[in-house]
């Protein structure tokens, strides 16, 4: 008995160190293939889209024109859209030195973004239309969301370029956040094509390694931006849209709503997040009793999106017509569950853990 | 990190520089500049309501965060590891935060002056368990310990008001495991939490008593550390972890507990009381509670005192509470919300651990998201400063 009890405690020991031997690199895989397959690839995209804008604005600020016009409100919408793709990447390179602060400042419920704007335009200071300057200015006043309050109007008119007194030194200002953006942007994705950088740290997990001390931390660092990115489009930008009811409904909560991109930056913003979990390919480790997740995952973000994609004009107008409210409101169910079926089922499946108070409070 | 110090190294002055080098850095990319630049230190600058809620950074490290009621940071003290709950002075111009347990060092803070932050190390034998609260006069802390060979639950009495930290004393809390500690009114007596859990250092978060374990909610005279009143919940509840408090505008004390039994049950989780009533037990819905994984991580008042907000950051609910009644006014959904603060008359400031601050203007509205800084998970508790 005795030597029996001896045996099972060595086979345990041996099993014990065979467990974490696997379970070390265990999530690799996924973790290369977020990396390889969408981080890298979407940055990449995001820091190209960016890179037009500083000519762009150039162009309109020469001479308005609807033709020059036109092109930025194209261009803006496609950087909004490549952000979209890239907002929820909130780890590493993305966030590293405030920068996604600084390419967006959002949430902004209390209009500090247009606070500061105004408070800087009565001084007329002359350090925003610096670039170099700019980036040591508040956040707020250094991106898109800065941008977009100062090249449209409330009613979604390009007004950049426009006559008036301030002319040239809004430019000024425009291009400067234009060339902020396009820097951070390349920043960001250089850094994340870096195979010495943060994707190392990713991939390399251990014991000298900072937090990531496991692969199953390094994928729960990506699984959880992605659950952290779904609650932050419901939460945060479709509830104070929708409001308690319609009467309450607030189309200017809904980010990139004033320049018209609203449903552009949620459509994008689901494809990203659905496209990072697919990049993942946790299928084969799936045991067949949970099989049907990803199915059903990629089932309800197409609902989502389909549903966005059926609003068919600008949310800035459309939100109180009760279509417009009614699949927002719809899309907020959608989210519901696809967050719990990938926070709760997908990653109860995976054995990955995410909830930084309620996995150990006190 | 900045500031490396190790518990029982004092704060030097090279370190607390390079503090201050992480707050000038942080004026650089924040919004509020000039605010920190003059204000942090002075606080006739500050014409807004201040926050203060411990919290792990994008790289792993944790940090005390002052921000203003916006959610916007405007200064940030790196801390040695995990922190918890605070105590703030009464003219809320001090602050002393607490580790986590089975931490050993509490920071006291002058945000206001520019002086080092103090270090206070636990005494041999003892760990904080990561609550505290000042005396009226804003003299003392009250620090509740663990006494861990000698199975015993303290309060540490500290002299914050001379050049350095003084334990002068300390008094028994009739119980284990004590957790959170409110002053009543009058300032003469101490009401405390006893979580009821046995635990010890050498196997940090192992409970070691739960069949047995015996919590309750003790009022201490501050006079002589007499035993002025004890609750217990009826045996059935006896593992019913009673850990965080706030006390209404009726002078009740509610306590959230943290069940350890069965989790199948759904036994009730919030209480009210006083000195001299038994505790009385909230009804939570069905529905509601067999969400919540029977844990409530904390408890707080409104500023005026009529509405109690209990989180529950495992059932993702914040709960609210009629403190006239009792009744449930209503629940609100946050992922990982567990920090609560009051803000202006009857709202409340609601921390996660994804890094959201969410102002809810009333139980029946939604937790409006104010600021969500990337890579930051807010821990437990917040306080308004």
């Amino acid at each position: 008995m005795r030597n029996f009890l001896i045996a099972a405690a060595i086979l345990s020991t041996a099993c014990f160190e065979t467990g974490t031997a696997l379970a070390a690199d265990a999530h690799t895989a996924n973790v290369r293939q977020v990396i390889e397959g969408y981080i890298r690839p979407a940055t990449s995209t995001f820091a190209r889209q960016a890179s037009t804008l500083p000519p762009t604005i150039e162009a309109l600020c020469t001479t308005a024109t609807a033709q020059t016009k036109a092109d930025f409100v194209n261009g803006y919408r496609e950087v909004v859209t490549a952000f979209g793709g890239i907002s929820f990447l909130r780890f590493g390179p993305t966030i590293e030195d405030h920068r996604l602060d600084s390419l967006a400042f959002m949430p902004d419920a209390r209009g500090i973004t247009q606070r500061q704007i105004r408070r800087t335009f009565a001084k007329k200071d002359p350090s925003i239309t610096d670039p170099s300057q700019l980036s040591d200015k508040s956040v707020a006043l250094q991106g898109l969301t800065a941008l977009q309050l100062i090249a449209f109007s409330k009613g979604g008119e390009v007004v950049l370029g426009d006559a008036g007194e301030n002319r040239d030194y809004i430019c000024g200002y425009a291009s400067a956040i234009a060339q902020n953006v396009a820097r951070i942007a390349a920043e960001i994705a250089t850094d994340w094509q870096d195979e010495n950088g943060y994707s190392a740290r990713l991939l390399n997990p251990g014991p000298d390694n900072g937090q990531i001390r496991t692969s199953k931390e390094a994928i729960e660092t990506i699984f959880n931006a992605l659950v952290t990115g779904l609650i932050i489009v419901k939460d945060q930008e479709l509830l104070p849209t929708l409001g308690t009811e319609i009467k309450k409904a607030k189309a200017h909560r809904l980010p990139f709503s004033r320049s018209g991109d609203g449903r552009a930056y949620l459509i994008a913003e689901l494809q990203g997040i659905e496209a990072a979990l697919r990049a993942a390919h946790f299928e084969p480790d799936l045991d067949e009793e949970f099989s049907w997740i990803p199915g059903s995952i990629h089932f309800e973000f197409a609902n989502g999106i389909a549903n966005l994609e059926a609003i068919d004009a600008p949310i800035r107008q459309s939100l109180k017509d009760g279509d417009t409210y009614q699949k927002l409101g719809l899309l907020v169910i959608t989210i519901n569950s696809l967050r719990d079926t990938i926070a709760l089922e997908l990653a109860g499946a995976l054995g990955l853990s995410g909830g930084f108070n309620a996995l150990d409070g006190d | 990190m900045l500031w490396t110090a190790t518990n029982r190294t004092p704060f030097s002055r090279r370190a607390f520089l390079a503090g201050l080098g992480g707050l000038a850095a942080l004026a650089g990319t924040s919004l509020s500049q000039s605010a920190l630049a003059e204000g942090l230190l002075d606080r006739t600058q500050l014409d807004v309501p201040l926050f203060v809620s411990p919290r792990r950074e994008a790289d792993g490290s944790f940090a005390l965060s002052i921000m203003d009621d916006a959610g916007q940071d405007l200064a940030r003290v790196p801390l040695p590891g995990r922190g918890h709950g605070m105590a703030i002075s009464p003219d809320k111009s001090r602050l002393m935060a607490f580790a986590r347990r089975p931490g050993t060092f509490a920071l006291l803070i002058d945000p206001y002056q520019r002086k080092e932050p103090q270090v206070l190390s636990s005494i041999p034998g003892r760990h904080f368990y990561g609550h505290g609260c000042f005396s009226a006069d804003g003299r003392l802390v009250y620090a509740v310990e663990n006494d861990y060979e000698a199975v015993r639950g303290v309060i540490g009495v500290y002299d914050v008001s001379g050049r350095e930290i003084q334990r002068i004393g300390e008094l028994q809390t009739g119980g284990i495991g004590p957790h959170d500690l409110l002053l009543t009114d009058d300032g003469k007596s101490l009401v405390v939490a006893n979580g009821g859990i046995q635990t010890h250092p050498g196997k940090p978060r192992e409970k070691l008593n739960i069949d047995t374990m015996t919590p309750s909610v003790v009022y201490l005279d501050l006079n002589n550390g007499d035993l002025l009143a004890s609750h217990a919940l009826e045996k059935d509840l006896h593992q019913l972890s009673l850990r965080h408090m706030a006390m209404d505008s009726m002078g009740q004390v509610w306590v959230g507990g943290q069940f350890e039994g069965d989790l199948s049950l759904t036994p009730p989780l919030v209480a009210r009381m006083t000195r001299d009533e038994s505790p009385r037990l909230t009804e939570i819905p069905g529905p509601i509670a067999s969400g919540l994984e029977s844990y409530i991580g904390s408890v707080v008042a409104n500023a005026s005192g009529d509405i109690v907000a209990t989180s529950a950051p495992r059932g993702g609910k914040v709960m609210f509470w009629s403190a006239a009644t009792g009744e449930l006014l209503g629940t609100q959904d946050v992922i990982d919300g567990c920090g609560l603060a009051p803000i202006d008359e009857s709202a409340f400031l609601i921390s996660d651990g994804r890094g959201g601050l969410s102002y809810l203007e009333e139980p029946s509205s939604y937790p409006e998201v104010l600021a969500r800084p990337a890579g930051v998970a807010w821990d437990n508790h917040m306080f308004a400063l």
